[in-house]
């Protein structure tokens, strides 16, 4: 097993750096292989039940880790295609090497997100959370537009800003670590988590509310959000759907190790608390702002902040029910996100602009990915047979059963509210009657074709999930509980 | 060794009598030494001798609508400068008997004081220059009181009481005291007060004749005759009272009398001469290597002071745990 | 106060001393208004935290600090700053005064940062060996007005400099934490810094070759 990890920890490098070298074809068929690869290794984990090492200790693979690196490359594999199609350069010299470095970083953006769950400890967790930012920055600049040096200047400066914090954040755990681990010793999470009750309290309080701030900022949580809807909306758009769907679940995976630790260590009541500030404002935010959108990418960047609100909240009923819902909801997200985006993706090539005033009929103009897209829509304002309806109705369950009444009815009503907005421009742009200017028809068959893959995955988590799943995200949930 | 010991009384006389001496001599050294340093040959030492002595021989002329204000502020203000030393260590390790009646906030109130009463003698003559160096004088004395507070508690921290004599005593028990973080940033944020206190550079220009630049000095304008010479009289000995602050409390609390024999009590005025030359040499030095701060920049000299003492206080709030 | 007398060594004041250069190092930063001095600044405070790194190594007989101390000084004393100066030349603009505030408006609120830092730090129960109390309280306000300069000052330099020092802010902060921490840990943040350091001055080339200028006042387009 132990191989699988080394595999998904080099197969995407090697491709990166080949991108830089190979013909643009010969680019494009490793990249596809890679991001199947990487999926079909991901998904040979789940049904293991044991915790899976490989270099020593510094790889390691939990159930948790698990959820995560499925999505990831899920993801992968799904951008992969979509980006066969989205990138079609003319016979420019210029235009060649652009998409030669477009491949060689989706490839190491891809790597530097999958290594986040596999690597093992606090420190290391750190350290590839910051390589996501650094390569995403440069994935979201590489447009060259003014609009993209804006966005990538503002997100490179507040998430390292943030990432700044989440490093005292992983000092000070490390200090509390060492007041029982002695002086010297690796931020692996097994030692940490066996030494977690001894820990100062107060410290690993400071440590999980910076750590929180920190990672949050990358995560896309209120009140340190505001590179999100930028750099969803100036990114070339499989970056916007890696950045959305698997860029802002990795940073939510690193706060869950850090909320790990703190549960053992102090109990869940002060977490709870301090996820439950993050994402009500998350959502409350969100669901405003959905309602005040001309820019198609920049009203799915508010859509994610919304499903970062829900994890937070959903974090925050600790339930092991809720939790269940949180990490099913991340799942589905990445799946139903990136088919928006992709979907935006085919109808900004269709209509050559974002703004969602002159966007019309897109149903009409596009006669399959339109639909999808709609449906992608539907699956994100967790309408059934969707999965995030199943996770979301997961989590409010576990509001309920935990008698947190109150909040789950203003759960339930925020969504609602971001479902609106959400809907309204949606069904503004693709349903109202085609405009005759704009002949009907696909852009690519590989960027229609991409969508397929999440709408199937959001049906079957959905519908049925599968037995093994289920039980991987149990056994993830109990890594999460409280119970020692 | 024995010898004629002095009474603690005589010493705390004899400390008045230092400083009420030897402040015009400070005084025209630092003049003399600015000058040789701008290439000129500048004003003999003992110049603002003559001076004083000139202003006592003269009349004294009083603006028609001023009223018996307009005399008593250079004499409250010099009886402020005169009651001062008698609160601080200037030739002495141990504390006089009247050293106990005030503490640093104690002697900053008298010699604020002062500065009112200088301030009101000044509105008093009715002159727009002399009212506008009072306003600023009070405004930016406003704004280095902070620094001075700061400055006061961290003494009161370090000491446990604010006697200026007790903190000296903290300075000289150790090395490590001299050096400590705390003390270093108190000094140097008093430093600062102690510049712009006495109108040195980058604050204001002490031989400017341009009014609009002018601070402090535009307040003597309508005094004469006697009056005038209290003021500067009374300015020198300012001056000289914030550098024996400086230096006998902060900088370099050594060679004052440990004992009340004569000798050493009477060793210790030129020694205490010396410190207050190599101060005034600094001073004179920064005054001629600095230009002057526009007018509303000066908040911003005023916030790095306030900024030193405030980080001295937290430093031995932290150092304390 | 009587305790004070006797618990500070000679050395530990020397540490405390360096670290307060940081601190203040990083109010001259905000201070400054020409890119060149704030640079200069930035290089100074890292020089200031490498000498701290160096005293920890030496006092603890941390043998890989050394190690860490060469690469900090190599990496952020003389090529970060190499690398933001020649920028700032190639640029040729008149990079001046950015601020958002006014001097002392600025210098009161980061003092009031300051503050807050040093107590939230002196409410915590930490007990380090490697360096004093103090040093920790310092990289917490360092950290604050790292974030203040950030905000306040609209000029691609100043932001990146507040960047990097907030690191530094953190670099001291880990000195006093976690100075035991295994070296390839140690490595993997300083690789990453240098990482980072690449991405922000490329960025700032992207910046400057699109819109002629260091100034972020134009970037203000993507609102909402």
């Amino acid at each position: 097993m132990g191989a699988i990890l080394v595999a998904i920890l080099v197969a995407p490098f090697v491709v990166s750096l080949a991108c830089l070298k190979v013909p643009l074809v010969v680019a494009k068929a490793l990249s596809l292989v890679s991001g199947a690869a990487s999926f079909g290794l991901a998904v040979a984990l789940v049904p293991s039940h044991e915790v899976t090492t490989a270099l020593s200790g510094w790889l390691r693979v939990d159930a948790l880790s698990v959820v995560f690196l499925v999505a990831v490359t899920f993801l992968y594999a799904a951008t992969a295609v979509f980006a066969v199609g989205y990138i079609q350069p003319g016979g420019g010299a210029a235009e060649v090497r652009y998409s030669r470095r477009f491949f060689a970083g989706l490839n190491l953006f891809a790597w530097a997100m999958a290594m986040t769950p596999i690597v093992n400890g606090l420190a290391l967790l750190w350290v590839a959370v910051e390589v996501t930012t650094v390569v995403s920055a440069l994935l979201v600049a590489i447009g060259d537009t003014d609009g993209a040096a804006e966005a990538a200047w503002k997100y490179v400066l507040i998430a390292s800003m943030g990432l700044g914090i989440a490093l005292l954040a992983t000092m000070f755990m490390y200090y509390a670590g060492s007041t029982v681990l002695g002086g010297s010793y690796e931020l692996f999470y097994s030692r940490l988590l066996g030494a977690a009750p001894r820990f100062p309290p107060e410290i690993v309080r400071l440590s999980f509310g910076l750590a929180v701030l920190g990672f949050g900022t990358k995560m896309g949580l209120v009140p340190v959000h505001t590179w999100l809807p930028d750099a969803h909306s100036e990114a070339p758009t499989p970056v916007s759907a890696l950045l959305s769907g698997a860029l802002l679940t990795v940073s939510f995976y690193a706060i869950l190790r850090f909320y790990q630790v703190t549960v053992r260590a102090i109990g869940p009541a002060f977490p709870r608390d301090v996820l439950l500030v993050f994402g009500l404002a998350s959502l409350v935010l969100a669901a405003l702002y959905l309602a005040s959108q001309r820019d198609l990418k920049r009203l799915l960047g508010y859509s994610s902040i919304e499903h970062m609100g829900i994890l937070a909240i959903g974090m925050s009923f600790s339930a092991p029910i809720a939790i269940v819902g949180v990490l099913l909801h991340v799942l589905a997200h990445a799946a139903a996100k990136s088919t928006a985006f992709f979907g935006a993706g085919n109808v900004i090539r269709k209509f050559g602009t974002k703004d969602m005033d002159r966007i019309q009929g897109a149903v009409g103009a596009l006669p399959l990915s339109g639909p999808m897209f709609l449906l992608a829509i539907l699956a994100l304002s967790a309408m059934p047979p969707f999965g995030i309806f199943r996770s979301e109705f997961l989590i409010v369950e576990g509001g309920l059963s935990t008698r947190a009444t109150a909040l789950s009815a203003v759960l339930i009503v925020l969504v609602t509210l971001a479902f609106f907005g959400l809907s309204w421009y949606a069904s503004q742009t693709l349903l109202t009657p085609t405009s005759d200017s704009v002949a009907p028809g696909e852009v690519s068959p590989w960027m229609a074709g991409s969508m397929v893959l999440g709408l199937l995955a959001l049906v079957v988590l959905g519908v049925h999930p599968p037995a093994q799943l289920s039980g991987l995200l149990e056994r993830a949930a109990a890594e999460l509980g409280a119970r020692r | 060794m024995t010898g004629v010991e002095l009474d603690p009384v005589e010493i705390q006389v004899l400390q008045d009598l230092t400083i009420l001496v030897f402040a015009p001599f400070v005084s025209g050294a630092i003049a003399h030494l600015g000058a040789r340093l701008q290439g000129r040959r500048g004003p003999r030492v003992l110049q603002p001798y003559y001076d004083i002595a000139k202003l006592f021989c003269k009349e004294t002329l009083v603006p028609e609508e001023a009223s018996w204000v307009f005399l008593a502020g250079p004499v409250v203000a010099f009886a402020c400068y005169l009651t001062v030393p008698l609160l601080i260590p200037v030739l002495t390790q141990y504390p006089l008997p009247l050293g106990y009646m005030g503490d640093i906030l104690g002697g900053g109130f008298i010699l604020s004081l002062a500065g009112f009463a200088v301030a009101l003698a000044a509105l008093e003559s009715g002159d727009p220059y002399a009212q506008l160096g009072s306003s600023r004088a009070m405004t930016f004395g406003a704004l280095i009181q902070p620094s001075i507070l700061f400055v006061t508690f961290t003494v009161a921290l370090v000491t446990a009481t604010d006697l200026p004599y007790f903190e000296a005593a903290a300075v000289r028990s150790s090395l490590g005291q001299a050096i400590a973080p705390a003390h270093l940033l108190a000094a140097v944020a008093f430093f600062l007060v102690v510049l712009s206190d006495t109108g040195r550079i980058p604050v204001e220009t002490h031989a400017s004749t341009l009014e609009f630049g002018m601070i402090d000095e535009a307040r003597t304008f309508e005094h004469s005759g006697p009056a005038l010479a209290l003021l500067k009289w009374g300015a020198a000995m300012k001056q000289l009272i914030l550098y024996v602050i400086l230096i006998n409390v902060f900088a370099a609390p050594w060679g004052e009398a440990g004992s009340r024999q004569v000798g050493a009590v009477l060793l210790a005025i030129p020694a205490f001469i010396g410190k207050a030359l190599g101060v005034g040499v600094i001073f004179a030095v920064i005054d001629n290597s600095f230009s002057k701060l526009r007018l509303f920049k000066i908040t911003e000299f005023m916030a790095v002071a306030f900024l030193l003492a405030v980080l001295a206080v937290l430093v031995l709030f932290l150092g304390a745990r | 106060m009587a305790a004070l007398g006797t618990s500070p060594s000679t050395l530990t004041d020397a540490a405390d001393v360096i670290a307060l250069l940081v601190l203040l190092s990083e109010f001259a930063m905000l201070r400054s208004s020409l890119s060149r001095s704030q640079v200069r600044l930035y290089g100074f405070q890292s020089l200031c935290v490498s000498v701290l790194a160096g005293f920890v190594a030496a006092t603890q007989h941390i043998g890989e600090l050394y190690g860490l101390m060469g690469l900090s000084f190599v990496l952020k004393v003389i090529v970060v700053p190499m690398v933001i100066l020649r920028l700032v030349r190639e640029v040729r603009v008149d990079v001046t005064a950015s601020h958002r505030l006014g001097v002392a408006t600025m210098v009161l609120l980061a003092i009031v940062l300051s503050v807050f830092g040093v107590f939230v730090v002196g409410r915590l129960p930490v007990h380090s060996h490697s360096l004093p109390i103090l040093a920790l309280g310092l990289a917490a306000a360092v950290i604050l007005v790292a974030f203040l300069l950030v905000i306040v000052r609209n000029d691609v330099v100043s932001q990146a400099i507040g960047f990097f020092s907030l690191e530094n802010g953190v670099s001291v902060a880990s000195l006093v934490l976690a100075a035991g921490l295994p070296l390839i840990v140690e490595v993997a943040f300083l690789f990453d810094l240098l990482v980072a350091v690449v991405v922000f001055g490329l960025l700032m080339r992207v910046h400057q070759g699109r819109s002629r200028t260091l100034s972020t006042r134009a970037l203000d387009r993507l609102r909402g």
